[in-house]
């Protein structure tokens, strides 16, 4: 009781304000150190198949032979193919899977984004498992051109040989589903939207076979030509739409299976050279962070991951002496372990980051960085909340015991009330302390309500100019952004507002909002909440200040963290074209479903432009 | 150009086959495409009603004849099924779909019972006896999986000396088929799959089939004069791989040919010595029956009649042009029917016979049947809270309407929005459903039965599709592998057809569906159970360390060390002090 005595009288002394930014600091220097030492490896654990039935490389592997004849005339034959209409290719390509007597079908499908036109074909076959029930399916996809945008030559064929393959097989309990789509990214999203009849029929064909549930998909880019080409790893890429990951046991499965059995390294997040250094595996996890934290297609398995699918591709880079028989054997096992599931992937994890390919961080331990991160704000936020409550005259400290300052003669009398209590005694308290400081809440919630409406405009703006304009509208939008704080600001000032309490509450509810969005982000993309918490983490230390030397710095701050400034900086810093990115980011919109810009416009932009604004007052006052 | 043949005679053939006879059985083979070949076992016995009555079995088996009658049970209907009729490649399905089941186990039957809770309770006692005497699951069909259909199901038998049956019908969409079944199916034949067709039964080559049903139909049918019988029908129906089947059993892995084995198309341009665009066969490939069923046939079974129709018990289904030789030690007899389609042979008894078809190359075909409707079924929508059904059902004939029954029998954890049914028929408006039957579900209780009555014009093809919402189950109500989805059973699609003659029907069904539910995360208790049983321990040992143990200051120990001698005088001490007070 008498802690909480304490406690509550602590409550109007005026120290207690001065702690929240130092627990802020905290946070930030706190989290951003747990991400630090994630890759040691006291921090991080050994990957581990948790799925008893799987088996991974338990199996002999028959895929020799012959078959590497039969799949060099099918390379042969997808070359034939590159420089021909794609109805013809379509036809070609179901032949072949036909004389495999394997049910075929194809699909059309058309797209609209960014003024581009993405129209193609799918053309996938099934095996219908010859004792399966038809209740469940494993697919394997070869794109026909794969994501650098290289016809996916021997892909495609192994896609044709293993169906070839596979059929005379008897052991599948699972029907085999054999998809190539007309590209990588949204051509499966075509066809998995179809296949959950979640498509819009006028431009997207309903598919005429289907089987059962998906239980896993498993796409594979190799785009040497005719004449082959031998390899060195194998990449295997894991990012799904939106930072969603395929499960952790179908991932270790491949890594199992290709390093294990066919003594093929894997590698990921294009870390092609990975020595298991702290270095390297920090590299690897930032790598898979800021993919992550994009959320766009990484590949054809990327679609599959909304429907609740585990995918991955398997990619090969580099120059080595594997062959694509060793790529043909590790896909067979890798299938004869997935028909060997007995329930959906579950067992493992669906939330982690990789470091290396056999290590991992799972989300009990990366969690409270970006956690802490988030926290930071609302700490914040709560300390302006109470802050805006205090009235603006100082408070005397009556009952202080420290001897009375040199100055305490020169300090205006502080007017005192009488107060009785119930008990009938009398008791002097100075009168500011009984006021109470209305706070005017129109303007702060409109202004927050306005500013994250203001975000809707360049959100629509994006996702549906057309591509020659994009350029034209980033950068007015990058000039526009820059300014329009400063104009709100002097404008705002013209009327002499905001009133101090006004800034403090405009800064207190953007703070609070940004602070709850990013701990409910941090569960869901973890990447994206810590990457923008990170970036917003100056949102919490500037203030409206009217000493220009603290003002202008802070605003100079503000604007390098501009949300369209910071988008230009890294298309810069990574040499892409800001185009080819808005364009992407518009077919994610569209096509895939891609959420990161909501989150940018709706949630970052506007907390930033509070901050920017609230600065800016104070130059103005 | 090949000349085609019609099946239309022979289906005929077979069904008017065995009329009279006490028991007949009758093996055909029918080479499909794609190298594959349909199978169909058909054993039929026949005893008086009245020796029935009297428990005097002939060829009807006791053990199924003395449940039926503890039952009350009139008319039987039992099918276990495995994989899928590819009706695209394979036609018109066998006994046009009236001999086979849906995916895992289907039961029907006819039980006498003066009021609805007595034929239930017969019916469980049905399903608990025929589920010990077929090793099968068939005691889980409770309430919740049993439904009265009222359209769909028709009385094959003469029951008209019996006036209070009831139709019941449960599946089992999730009961694996396999040889503990087929062991007991076996024994119900008077030859025991020691002679006759019977012997070319064996598990390994019947479970590798693509697909397989085994059934066991029970009906009585009456004579003019009133002679009434009792019938019981089991039959076999498969279609076996032939590549698949041929390969020996001690190494059944389908390695990469040899390349000199794969005929290599020498046209394409890159043809080389490492590189061969593979022909397809067109020959017809070679069988014979020891290869493919993985057993020889061991000569007719004794209790089939010697003479006429009924005594030739194999028949094979090809174009006459096809070589078909006839290998055995024994002596036999060959007839030709249908234009010479059909050969039929009596064979001989008490020793071996084989089929031997070389490969061939062929000029002619059979044409098949087509069906008159097929249906695919699939889940649409994805999520843990809803979903919805889609059936699409096709009408291939250019002529004529098509008018059927669809039933789905739902699990009541799948729990439909009846006001969103729809159904839609291609480019007409007009409403297809003419009649409609629901049960809605209750929790725990009974699952939803719906059946409709619908009309599908020539040549078009009717969606049916409806939403569903899916029950959270309780937490003890998850099967072990919860994750794996749970089975929904296929819908039937019972054809009425004035013209069908042979009182069977005809029936399409659909494939069985994974229902995914939410499932919780069953680790979880787990987690909890640990968690509390430490908290419990450390709150119970400190509880109890209070209220045991005695707290002494260290100056109050006895001196002179530990030991045994130490404690024995402890105890002393303190037993003196008690006793000094």
């Amino acid at each position: 009781m008498a802690l909480i005595a304490t406690l509550l009288a602590l409550r109007k002394d005026a120290r207690i304000l001065k702690l929240p930014p130092y627990l802020s600091a905290i946070c930030i220097i706190v989290g951003v150190a747990w991400l630090l030492v994630l890759p040691l490896d006291e921090y991080s654990r050994n990957t581990y198949v948790s799925e008893n039935a799987l088996l991974p490389g338990q199996v002999h592997t028959y895929f020799t032979g012959s078959e590497h004849n039969i799949f060099r005339a099918y390379r042969h034959e997808v070359a034939g193919l590159a420089d021909r209409s794609v109805e013809e290719r379509t036809q070609r390509l179901s032949d072949i899977f036909r004389s495999s007597n394997l049910k075929v079908a194809t699909q059309r499908y058309s797209y609209q984004a960014a003024g581009r036109n993405i129209s193609n074909q799918n053309v996938y076959a099934v095996l219908q498992g010859p004792r399966a029930d038809a209740t469940e399916a494993i697919v394997l996809i070869g794109a026909w051109t794969n994501m650098d945008g290289q016809i996916n030559h021997s892909g495609v064929a192994l896609v044709l040989t293993l169906a070839r393959y596979f059929k005379r097989w008897s052991l599948w309990s699972k029907d085999v589903i054999f998809l190539v789509s007309g590209d990588s990214t949204s051509g499966p999203q075509a066809w998995v939207d179809a296949y959950h009849d979640s498509h819009n029929p006028d431009t997207i064909e309903s598919l005429s076979i289907k089987s059962g549930a998906l239980q896993g998909a498993v796409a594979v880019d190799y785009p040497a030509g005719p004449w082959g080409h031998r390899y060195d790893k194998l990449h295997i890429v894991y990012d799904g739409v939106n930072g969603q990951l395929p499960n952790l046991d179908l991932f270790n499965t491949a890594v199992n299976i290709a390093n294990g059995q066919m003594g093929i390294s894997c590698t990921l997040q294009r870390m092609w050279k990975h020595g298991d250094s702290y270095q390297e595996r920090l590299q690897t996890m930032l790598r898979g962070m800021i993919s992550q934290g994009l959320g766009h297609a990484s590949g054809p398995h990327s679609s599959f991951m909304p429907y609740h699918v585990d995918a991955i591709t398997l990619q090969t880079v580099g120059d080595g002496w594997h062959d694509e028989m060793g790529l043909g054997r590790t896909v067979e096992s890798l299938f004869r372990s997935l028909n060997n599931l007995l329930e959906h992937l579950h067992q493992s994890f669906f939330f982690y980051l990789l470091l290396h390919s056999k290590r991992f961080v799972s989300i009990g331990t990366y969690l409270p960085s970006a956690m802490l991160i988030a926290a930071n704000f609302s700490i914040t936020a709560i300390a302006l909340w109470v802050q805006s409550g205090r009235s603006t005259s100082p408070i005397p400290n009556p009952a202080s015991t420290s001897p009375p300052s040199t100055k305490a003669n020169e300090k205006p009398e502080t007017t005192m009330t009488a107060v009785k209590t119930p008990d009938g005694s009398t008791t002097l308290i100075p009168t500011p302390l009984l006021s109470i400081t209305e706070r005017a809440l129109f303007l702060p919630l409109s202004f927050i309500l306005f500013t994250h409406f203001l975000g809707l405009l360049p959100l629509y703006i994006f996702n549906n100019t057309p591509e020659p304009y994009l350029r034209l509208s980033f950068e007015t939008t990058l000039a526009l952004t820059t300014a329009l704080p400063l104009l709100i600001a002097r404008a705002l000032s013209l009327f002499h507002r905001p009133t101090h309490q006004e800034t403090t509450l405009i800064q207190c509810f953007s703070l609070l909002l940004l602070g709850m969005f990013l701990a409910a982000l941090a569960t869901l993309n973890f990447s994206l909440s810590f990457l923008i918490g990170i970036l917003t983490t100056p949102l919490s230390f500037v203030r409206a200040s009217r000493n220009r030397l603290v003002a202008l710095p802070a605003l100079g701050v503000l604007l390098a963290l501009n949300p369209v400034v910071v988008i230009r900086a890294a298309t810069v810093y990574w040499g892409k074209d800001v185009v080819e990115i808005l364009v992407q980011a518009a077919e994610g919109w569209h096509v895939w479903g891609l959420w990161t810009q909501v989150v940018v416009w709706l949630v970052w932009w506007p907390s930033w432009f509070a901050g920017a604004v609230v600065v800016g007052s104070g130059l103005f006052a | 150009m090949p000349s085609f043949l019609s099946l239309l005679l022979l289906s005929i053939i077979l069904a008017t086959v065995s009329a009279g006879s006490d028991y007949t059985e009758r093996l055909l083979l029918r080479p499909l495409p794609q190298s594959a070949l349909l199978a169909s076992f058909n054993f039929r016995s026949n005893d008086s009603q009245l020796s029935f009555e009297e428990q005097n079995f002939r060829y009807f088996p006791r053990s199924l004849g003395q449940i039926l009658q503890h039952a009350h049970t009139k008319e039987l209907h039992l099918r276990f099924s495995l994989g899928r009729w590819d009706a695209e490649s394979w036609g018109q399905r066998p006994w046009n779909g009236a001999r086979e089941g849906g995916t895992g186990v289907e039961l029907w039957a006819w039980v006498e019972a003066d009021d609805e809770d007595e034929a239930f309770s017969r019916w469980l006692t049905l399903t608990n006896a025929l589920s010990g005497l077929f090793c099968a699951s068939l005691n889980f069909i409770d309430a919740t999986k049993t439904i009265r259909p009222v359209m769909s199901f028709q009385p094959e038998g003469d029951h008209s000396n019996a006036p209070n049956l009831h139709l019941l019908h449960g599946t089992l969409p999730h009961e694996v088929v396999c040889t503990e079944n087929l062991t007991p199916f076996l024994k119900l034949l008077p030859c025991k799959g020691k002679a006759g067709i019977s012997s070319l039964l064996d598990g390994h080559k019947l479970f590798d089939a693509s697909w397989q049903t085994m059934s066991i139909d029970v009906r009585p049918t009456c004579g003019i004069d009133g002679h009434c019988t009792l019938e019981m029908e089991q039959s076999v129906d498969m279609v076996l791989d032939i590549d698949r089947s041929k390969r020996p059993r001690d190494n059944p892995i389908p390695r990469p040919l040899p390349i000199e084995e794969i005929k290599c198309d020498t046209s394409k341009g890159y043809n080389a010595g490492d590189t061969c665009y593979p022909l397809d066969k067109s020959s017809e490939p070679s069988w014979n029956l020891t290869e493919v069923f993985g057993r020889s046939l061991k000569g007719a079974c004794p209790l089939t009649d010697q003479e006429g129709e009924n005594a030739e018990t194999v028949c094979i289904n090809t174009p006459p042009e096809r070589t078909v030789d006839v290998n055995t030690t024994g002596s036999y007899i060959e007839s030709r029917a249908v234009g010479d389609t059909l050969r039929c042979y009596k064979l001989p008894t008490g020793h071996d016979f084989d089929l031997n078809l070389p490969s061939q190359q062929m000029t002619t075909g059979l044409v098949l049947p087509s069906p008159p409707l097929s249906a695919a079924r699939s889940i649409n929508g994805h999520g843990q809270e809803r979903g919805s059904i889609q059936t699409v059902i096709t009408n291939p004939s250019p002529t004529s309407a098509v008018e059927f029954v669809y039933l789905e029998s739902l699990p009541w954890f799948m729990k439909p929005y009846l006001h969103t049914l729809r159904a839609r028929i291609s480019a007409s408006p007009e409403n297809p459903v003419l009649e409609t039957y629901y049960r809605p579900a209750v929790d725990r209780l009974r699952g939803t039965h719906l059946e409709l009555r619908m009309r599908i014009p020539a040549a078009s093809t009717l969606t049916l599709s409806y939403d569903f919402e899916k029950a959270i189950l309780r937490y003890t109500e998850y099967p072990p592998d919860a994750n794996r989805g749970f089975d929904v059973a296929p819908a039937v699609i019972s054809l009425i057809d004035p013209a069908a003659s042979d009182g069977r029907g005809q029936y399409v069904r659909t494939t069985s569906l994974l229902l995914p539910l939410p499932t919780p995360d069953f680790s979880m208790p787990y987690n909890v159970i640990i968690l509390t049983s430490t908290v419990m321990a450390l709150g119970f040992g400190n509880i109890f360390n209070l209220l045991v143990r005695r707290f002494v200051g260290a100056e109050e120990v006895v001196a002179g060390g530990g030991g045994l001698g130490a404690l024995v005088r402890g105890k002393i001490d303190r037993l003196k002090g008690l006793l000094g007070k």
